[in-house]
């Protein structure tokens, strides 16, 4: 997954709504909104924390990641609050992962790259 | 000596028959040099993807000995190669779960019947039929036997054992021709967390999706007669390959503690060329947590193939009878996804295997006793719809690749690559005019497992066999798969 956004929160967010194109089944069910919470400073390794808690949500309640209404950064990690909807994931990511994985600056914002195990 | 060999395949120079070398002055930060076991064939085809340069970077590991190894179905991984072997000297020396994988104890377990291929016959397509109805396929869950709590704990430490004494599962003869009787030592649940406990708890006697697989199969050749007759195969005979390994369980303790090792790595002062290869060293308290952590999901994977196997007796009971039930055997069960702490000319090594498999010869204390004349079964399922081997560890395996063999076909072309060139139902129908039958809910899956995307395993296994690491006993041909 390769991702280019004008701030580090879209790329967050970016790399959301990519995980959720990936999951999306066919059923909707009902809308939930859940706070996720990852610890770590360093923003490569907070991006592979947000997608495993993504991958975790849907591999554990099945929920689809829609959108992420709040992305707030601290000196502690990330806190965010995601709308999803209950439905029937397809299961074809099991983790996000180190490999290659990259989070720098850009001319135009920021660029990451995160290879996830499929 | 040609032309390849002189120049070198990405600096790596043909040092024998079936062996090439890259040097440890190649680059600054390597170790040890890095081997590979090919032929000229592999090698090129090898040097395709960045598996090679995945393997100069497994050289650069803080402890490692000997060399970074590769076998000849090596292929590109996350930050190891799939394929790879790397042997660490405690107490300096790291462990390393990327050289694990995200499926720990990943492996192959093998059942043979006593029947031949003729007696099944026409029920071939039913006993398939029915062990694709017991067995859940697919990245889901929901195996039939849920286990919480305390009974979970003990599974993490106890393996399959466990689950023949409280539910009855397989037999005493199973656990006892299990790598390492299906147990590793010092697995602590403590160091496993609530979030893998949360994957795995219904998952056990699941299949999973990509390359896992359950075949049915022939054995079409006997080409070690003597090994034959000690690991129970005759030709014609019937056999069923489980291919499956720890599922949600073992992907989470490793995303745990590749992030948890990340993390250390600059207290340890260790610098690596991919994260992914995040490592601390085996005394420390970081690597100590994580192989407790491995030794559990390594005894969850050896307890799901072992739900898988009493599936599949199930179904044979169902369509052949309860009296080939009983009398179907399990031959062995290999991980090809673990790192475990062995001893080679009196140093206790951590042997990284990630898609490698151990194969000790003839005389190892190590391999059961029914075992000890000949060495240990070895099985390298081939891609779909080709040949599978069973081989036997030959003392070469000792000499030059940490006790390891190859662990099967091994990719040479991308899902995305294969899926372009064949659609699911293209590849079914191909299968099934070969009189193959096939089970599988998906037929994007299907595609991504082509046999075109990958390596010839007959190529692979010739590799092994010359480099004096494993020899071959038999070759099996597929009658049915059932794939998730």
């Amino acid at each position: 997954m390769e991702i280019e956004a004008r701030t580090e929160g879209e790329v967050f967010r970016d790399a959301l709504h990519g995980i959720g194109e990936l999951l999306a089944g066919d059923a909707a069910g009902e809308r939930i909104w859940r706070e996720v919470r990852v610890d770590g400073r360093e923003r490569a390794a907070l991006l592979v924390g947000w997608l495993d808690e993504l991958v975790y949500l849907a591999g554990t309640e099945d929920l689809v990641p829609e959108d992420a209404e709040r992305v707030d950064f601290s000196g502690r990690g990330l806190v965010a609050t995601v709308r999803c909807h209950r439905g029937s994931p397809r299961h074809l990511i099991k983790a996000a992962t180190y490999h290659r994985l990259a989070f720098e600056r850009s001319a135009q914002g920021f660029r990451a790259r995160v290879v996830l195990d499929v | 000596m040609s032309e390849v060999a002189q120049a070198g395949v990405h600096g790596f120079r043909q040092v024998d028959e079936v062996v090439w070398e890259l040097g440890v002055e190649a680059r600054a930060d390597m170790r040890v040099p890095a081997r590979v076991f090919a032929d000229r064939d592999l090698i090129s085809q090898i040097a395709a993807d960045r598996s090679l340069e995945q393997l100069r970077n497994v050289a650069t590991l803080p402890g490692i000995t000997g060399a970074a190894l590769a076998m000849p179905d090596i292929h590109q991984g996350y930050g190891f190669p799939v394929g790879g072997v790397a042997a660490t000297e405690p107490p300096d020396g790291v462990v390393s779960p990327g050289g694990v994988g995200y499926d720990i104890n990943c492996g192959v377990r093998l059942l043979a019947l006593p029947v031949a291929a003729r007696e099944l016959g026409s029920r071939a397509e039913a006993l398939v039929h029915e062990i694709s109805r017991r067995v859940p396929v697919g990245a889901g869950h929901g195996g039939g036997l849920q286990l919480r709590g305390p009974a979970f704990d003990r599974l993490l430490v106890q393996g399959p054992r466990i689950l023949l004494a409280e539910h009855g599962v397989g037999t005493a003869e199973d656990v006892e021709h299990t790598e390492s009787d299906g147990c590793l030592d010092g697995a602590d649940p403590a160091t496993v967390s609530e979030r893998a406990r949360a994957r795995g708890a219904d998952q056990l006697g699941t299949l999973g999706s990509g390359n896992h697989f359950l075949e049915v199969q022939r054995v079409a050749r006997i080409l070690d007669r003597s090994a034959a007759d000690v690991f129970g195969l005759r030709e014609e005979q019937v056999a069923v390959l489980i291919h499956s390994g720890s599922r949600g369980f073992g992907h989470q303790v490793c995303s745990d503690y590749v992030r948890a090792m990340d993390a250390v790595q600059a207290r340890y002062r260790i610098r690596l060329p991919d994260r992914e290869l995040a490592c601390a060293p085996l005394s420390s308290p970081e690597g100590r947590r994580y192989l407790a952590a491995m030794a559990c999901a390594a005894n969850f994977a050896w307890g799901n193939r072992a739900v898988l196997a009493h599936r599949v007796r199930e179904s044979v009971a169902r369509i052949l009878g309860a009296r080939v039930a009983d009398e179907t055997r399990q031959v062995y069960d290999v991980a090809h996804n673990v790192a475990k702490l062995e001893t080679y000319h009196g140093r206790e090594l951590c042997v990284h295997r990630k898609g490698a498999t151990r194969a000790f010869p003839a005389g190892s204390l190590e391999i059961p006793s029914a075992f000890r004349a000949v060495g240990q079964p070895v099985f390298i399922p081939g891609s779909m719809g080709t040949s599978s081997f069973v081989l036997v560890g030959r003392p070469g395996a000792m000499e030059r690749s940490f006790g390891t063999t190859c662990h099967g076909a091994g990719r040479r072309m991308s899902r995305t690559g294969a899926r372009r060139q064949v659609t699911g139902v293209e590849l079914r129908r191909q299968l099934e005019a070969q009189g193959i039958v096939v089970r599988c809910p998906s037929n994007r899956g299907l595609a991504e497992e082509a046999p075109f995307a990958y390596k010839d395993v007959e190529r692979v296994v010739a590799v092994v066999e010359r480099a004096g690491l494993a020899g071959r006993v038999a070759q099996l041909v597929p009658i049915g798969v059932v794939k998730g």
